[in-house]
């Protein structure tokens, strides 16, 4: 018997009608049900103006390196770590490096020509292609076996609340930029709302009941058939509720810290419910694709919680001769990839909900930034930190390249999944296939 | 127009029998005919009028074969002595003759049984007596037709579930503003953004269509190179559904519609060379909501200003369109823009299933599943969306030390309103209290507490008035909803609550106050399209090479055309039936005046025009309504005569036997569409109905299939004369669109169907559950005001207060009383 069914037959056979719908959206998705394949899931992290690179490569390539003060707090996933230099974003065109930086990122193409004028170069718009996150997302949203909820979830921290192209980096297509959920309020309803609403709605059925039969009780008889109608559609609904949460082989709501405000300070707060909620919600497999940005392009965030008062891309700027910007620019950067870290921790700590080792073991995160450095806007040694075992690279290392184009290593993910692309983005950078000495 | 009295058709005196009405297949015939069902109750009101000892207003059905009617005579020559004459019951067997066998079984029984005695009845008189018994009284649908009407418990419609939650949810305010609609405000910055320093001017724009080309608007004021430019005020949503907004611009531009938080349209950012900007919002009709559409010629992201100076201007131009219901893409009208800015209004865009229409006019008069999910669902996201801006809806500040106190409050005022009267203890205690008491915190107390009421029977269910009883709230109640479709405003709950309901006076002056709201325009222009079957149209198409301009631009204009006619002649001070039937004027803008001979500049707004004013005459003759009846190359006097014996005249037409296809013109090239109507539908079984339709449909022949004037149709000129045979036996002959229209202003018939339709559109109960002379009474007021149709509007609800239904009504006691 071929144990794979169509949502819409799993949804039959547990006797819930479409009306129920939006309430089963907490169901497991089909691909649990398909045993022997690992669930591949891909987190994009973002930080911006680049980072500091005498205190990130680390020197040595091979197995045997060590990390530098940036990369330390990964120190306990190192043997699942991979540390990649010498990627370049080769896109070239309209708009400035911190524009192309975080616009071409993912996408690998250029932007379209637009009004959007920035510190230098021409103006330029939104891209002009998909990025590789919703590439992915497709081609596993078209899979039945690896079809989820949502597919993809766009998430940020102090996300600037304008949409422009330094703000944006996945793409759903050319001039279709997806707007990051930078409020755990907003990402917790987008999870849970519907089961927290079906809650609701059900405490109040009780009263609801006992009222149409008070006001049944005074209508004369021929009305009442319509509010014994009415009656019995209640009940429906009661049961299928019932049932559908009895069915819910469900996941807790994760409980939510109220009253987090959306400012500057509060960045390691909100960072963290973030990544709580999206670690929630792998487990309830409501997306295998996730990006998770950082400010954005050009970013400002201030750490006052680490003593610095400057904004980051005011300190980008300086000169490598000032050392102690550079001091509080490799702070800035350690404390983004304490996150990662945070995030890789959480994932190394969450059990598959199938009993397959942990979520790690399945997820690939890439910690990436829009440039190589902030004070020369380079667009060489862009960095990206892979961690984690979603696909099988082979992890534990650090490896350098003589600026080949990123587009090769956005294909060399895809291929991770099994998505076998031989091209993303602009073609002329794709020619040589996909970066090699990753598996 | 010549009247006589002439004898009484034989066809016309039968009312109940076989009725047939050839069918013709084609794009426009699907809504010219009538459901099984319509026919049925109109049989049950037949049946009660009779019972009620009420013949006058007794919808009569037109046309019946002479088929023979052999069940009933044998029914009355054998059973009826026993029986009585309509299985009622008589002397020897009291009881009626109702059950649940089936027509075999009940043709067996007689066989075997009836009559008592040696001599039963034959198998073929049984086999005819059994369909008889079973179609008339005996089966429990036909006890249903025989029921007398009564006032019955309606929920809300749709419409009136999507108005009431809009006035709950929103801060009150005017459906539309006082002021009348003159275009946008426009405010004019020499910079790239809004700051009030750099601002320039502030004027109304009729219309957003600007192609500044290189140069600014106002050449001394600006620099061309950069401007800004920022409309507002409110746009009116005619019909409600799915509007499309287009931006048409090259420069940077953001539309919000109802809403500040998220820009309907963010075109901001200018990417590729693509200068057209689409989004659609659901709003609902007869209201008006915020718009605000920003331009902005300057780059966006760092200040490039020098740059740009230093190289000549480029060119800009921005306009504003949209696609309402019903019509085609096109610049959002200047009669469409208030310069007044209203706060927005929550609207309710959850799909529902369409009501019962059954009956010939939409009611509220059963519940199903997808009903009741619907109801959910829009309760559900209208309790979100009030969580979600709670400071904003409910005035309570986030940080207010009495915070939960306040939203109890809040709720407490939400459930009244919702229920339209003051709580009593229990509603109180369920409704708000209860929630309050057990909820973690207050957000999920307004959450339930909103939910639970707009689930409630109190809300969903209009109240039934008992007689005797003044019950003030459910006056309230009962004129906002006839005349609005809505929650009572706070004047009309403010006199409920200090008992000036009681007095007549009082009430009176509510109505007609209430029916001059743009609220109750709102209703009526909807009954309008409803009773001219322009409410949900097919797309018209016309033949190109015949009718050449005539594209959907044109169609849309036409309907547009149809719109500034009603409103103008049933909703001035006149508001005047007679207007709606006589009125030549016709209204055209520049393409439409090209298509239909009329001198004026392409660009012309649309004006009143005396298009043929000899031969046009009232709505009948309004081009778009002959266009819709009518098909492709022809026009269809059959669907124009079907339109009023229906509409216009009240009459009932059974569906014909079978579908027909119309014969296609080129079967007999000579005919005139005339003569090819009138060949087809010879037989005896056509010409049942068709004899009333044609010489009805006949009269515009006159007009093309795009309702334009004609001298000659297929070569030949055109006969355009016909006769109708009204219910009391008058025959009237016409001439020409002219006189059938003088007939139908002045026709008691005529009014009488205009009333009683009204009345069921604003009612929602059939008018005979409100008493048998109710019609009569409110046929004589209309005529001693003039044919006004707001007092009319006025005067139906009022009747529904001032009367019940007697012996019915008195059963009922109003919800209130259950505590």
């Amino acid at each position: 018997m071929n144990p794979i069914k169509s949502r819409r037959e799993f949804i039959r056979d547990l006797g819930l009608s479409a009306a129920v719908l939006p309430f089963v959206a907490n169901l497991p998705s089909l691909a649990g049900l398909a045993k022997g394949h690992r669930k591949q899931r891909l987190v994009i992290m973002f930080s911006p103006d680049g980072i500091v690179p005498n205190t990130f490569w680390p020197d040595a390539e091979g197995t045997d390196f060590a990390f530098k003060e940036i990369l330390k707090p990964l120190e306990p996933f190192k043997n699942r770590t991979l540390v990649l230099k010498g990627v370049a974003d080769r896109v070239r065109g309209d708009g400035d490096n911190h524009m192309r930086g975080i616009g071409c990122l993912l996408t690998g193409v250029e932007l379209f020509p637009g009004n959007v004028q920035g510190g230098s170069d021409t103006p330029a718009g939104w891209s002009s292609g998909i990025s590789i996150d919703q590439e992915l997302k497709n081609y596993l949203q078209a899979n039945p076996l690896t079809r989820t909820r949502f597919g993809s979830l766009e998430l940020g921290v102090m996300v600037p609340e304008y949409a422009d192209t330094w703000t944006r980096m996945s793409y759903a297509g050319p001039n279709k930029p997806n707007t990051p959920v930078d409020d755990p309020y907003q990402l917790f309803a987008k999870l849970y709302g519907q089961k927290k609403d079906q809650e609701t709605l059900e405490s109040v059925l009780d009263d609801l009941k006992d009222d149409i039969a008070k006001v049944r009780s005074v209508v004369a008889a021929p009305d009442r058939k319509i509010l014994d109608e009415h009656t019995t559609l209640v009940r429906e609904m009661e049961d299928e509720i019932r049932v559908s949460r009895t069915r819910d082989v469900g996941h807790a709501v994760p409980p939510l810290e109220p009253g987090v405000r959306r400012e500057n300070d509060k960045i390691p707060e909100i960072s963290k419910l973030q990544i709580d909620l999206l670690v929630s919600s792998f487990v309830a497999d409501s997306a295998r694709v996730a990006t998770f940005q950082f400010t954005n392009s050009v970013g400002q965030a201030r750490m006052t919680w680490l003593g610095i008062k400057e904004g980051q891309h005011d300190l980008s700027h300086e000169p490598d001769s000032n050392a102690a910007a550079q001091e509080k620019l490799t702070k800035i950067n350690q404390w983004y990839c304490s996150q990662v870290a945070y995030l890789a921790k959480k994932l190394a700590e969450t059990k598959e909900p199938d009993g397959s080792g942990c979520l790690l073991d399945n997820t690939l995160i890439v910690w990436t930034n829009e440039l190589g450095q902030g004070n020369t806007h380079t667009l060489n040694d862009i960095p990206f930190i892979l961690v984690g075992n979603g696909v099988d690279f082979k992890m534990g290392r650090s490896l350098k390249y003589g600026q080949v184009p990123h587009n090769r290593l956005l294909m060399a993910i895809a291929h991770g999944f099994g998505h076998r692309i031989d091209r993303f983005g602009n073609p002329d950078f794709c020619g040589a296939g996909i970066l090699p000495n990753l598996t | 127009m010549v009247r006589s009295k002439t004898f009484q058709p034989e066809w016309s005196t039968f009312y109940g029998g076989n009725l047939s009405l050839l069918t013709v297949t084609c794009q426009n015939t699907g809504s010219a005919m009538m459901p099984n069902r319509t026919v049925r109750s109109t049989l049950g009101l037949l049946g009660s009028a009779l019972f009620l000892g009420v013949t006058l207003f007794a919808p009569s059905a037109v046309g019946s074969p002479p088929a023979p009617q052999k069940g009933s005579d044998i029914f009355r020559a054998r059973c009826a002595v026993c029986h009585g004459p309509n299985g009622e019951g008589g002397v020897a067997y009291p009881r009626a003759l109702t059950g649940k066998k089936s027509v075999a079984e009940l043709s067996r029984f007689i066989q075997q049984e009836m009559p008592p005695g040696p001599k039963h009845c034959s198998k073929e008189e049984a086999n005819l007596l059994a369909p008889y018994l079973f179609n008339s009284f005996y089966s429990p649908l036909a006890q249903e037709r025989f029921r007398p009407a009564q006032v019955s418990l309606q929920r809300l419609t749709v419409r009136q579930f999507r108005n009431a939650v809009a006035d709950l949810v929103s801060v009150p305010h005017q459906a539309v503003p006082n002021d009348p609609p003159t275009g946008l405000y426009g405010e004019y910055f020499n910079g790239r953004d809004t700051n009030a320093k750099t601002k320039v001017f502030k004027r109304i724009d009729p219309e957003i269509n600007f192609d500044f080309g290189t140069s600014a608007p106002a050449a001394d004021k600006f620099d061309p190179h950069i401007f800004t430019i920022a409309w507002q005020g409110d746009v009116l949503a005619p019909d409600t559904g799915d509007y499309e907004f287009t931006i048409r611009s090259d420069q940077s531009v953001r539309l919000w519609v109802n809403g500040w938080k998220q820009p309907l349209i963010d075109g901001h950012i200018r990417s590729s060379n693509d200068n057209e900007f689409t989004a659609s919002i659901y709003l609902v009709g007869g209201r008006a909501y915020p718009i605000r559409l920003e331009f902005i010629k300057a780059g966006q992201g760092v200040d490039d200003s020098k740059q740009r100076k230093a190289k000549p201007p480029g060119k800009a131009f921005v306009s504003l369109l949209w696609r309402r219901p019903q019509h085609a893409t096109e610049r959002i009208p200047s009669h469409c823009f208030f310069t007044q800015t209203d706060v927005p209004t929550f609207i309710v865009d959850t799909k529902f299933p369409p009501d019962d229409r059954s009956t010939g006019y939409e009611r509220g008069s059963s519940v199903s599943k997808e009903w009741d999910d619907a109801t959910t669902a829009a309760a559900i996201s209208t309790a979100n969306y009030i969580v979600s801006n709670l400071a904003d809806v409910t005035g309570v500040p986030q940080d207010a030390p009495d915070r939960k106190e306040r939203l109890r409050k809040y709720c407490e005022r939400f459930v009244q309103r919702a229920i339209r009267r003051p709580n009593n203890s229990e509603v109180q205690r369920i409704y708000v209290d209860k929630q309050f008491d057990s909820a973690a915190n207050p957000e999920i107390a307004v959450k339930r507490s909103v939910i639970l009421t707009l689930i409630s029977p109190r809300f969903l269910y209009r109240e039934i008035v008992a007689p005797g009883t003044h019950d003030p709230y459910a006056i309230a109640s009962q004129l906002s909803f006839g005349l609005w479709d809505t929650l009572p405003d706070a004047e009309i709950t403010r006199a409920a609550a200090a008992g000036e309901l009681a007095s007549p006076e009082n009430l009176k002056n509510q109505a007609s106050r209430m029916a001059a709201d743009p609220k109750a325009w709102n209703k009526l222009r909807e009954f309008l399209f409803h009773w001219l079957k322009l409410d949900d149209v097919p797309d018209i198409v016309k033949n190109p090479v015949h009718y050449p301009g005539f594209d959907v631009a044109s169609v849309s204009d036409l309907r547009t055309s149809l719109e500034i006619f009603l409103e103008k002649t049933a909703w001035n001070d006149r508001s005047d039936y007679r207007d709606l039937m006589l009125s030549n004027t016709t209204f055209l803008n520049g393409r439409l005046a090209k298509i239909y001979g009329v001198n004026l500049p392409t660009d012309a707004p649309f004006q009143p025009i005396a298009l043929d004013s000899a031969e046009r005459s009232g709505v009948l003759t309004n081009p778009y309504l002959l266009s819709r009846f009518a098909y492709l190359d022809a026009s269809s006097p059959i669907h124009r005569g079907v339109l009023i014996v229906r509409n216009f005249l009240g009459r009932m037409l059974q569906p014909p036997p079978a579908a027909f296809a119309p014969l296609a013109p080129g079967l007999h090239p000579d005919f005139t569409t005339r003569e090819r109507v009138a060949f087809q539908t010879k037989p005896d079984f056509c010409n049942a109905c068709h004899g009333v339709i044609n010489p009805l449909g006949f009269t515009l022949e006159r007009f093309d299939a795009i309702g334009r004037l004609r001298d000659k149709d297929n070569g030949k000129p055109i006969d355009c004369t016909g006769s109708y045979v009204s219910k009391n036996g008058m025959f009237t002959k016409f001439t020409g669109a002219n006189d059938l229209a003088k007939f139908l202003a002045t026709d008691e018939e005529a009014h009488a169907a205009f009333v009683e339709k009204l009345f069921q559109h604003l009612i929602k109960q059939p008018v005979l559950a409100y008493g048998p002379t109710t019609l009569n009474e409110l046929n004589a007021k209309f005529v001693e005001n003039r044919y006004s149709i707001r007092r009319l509007m006025a005067d139906i609800v009022l009747s529904t207060i001032t009367k019940s239904s007697g012996k019915q009504a008195s059963r009922k006691v109003t919800q209130d009383e259950s505590n």
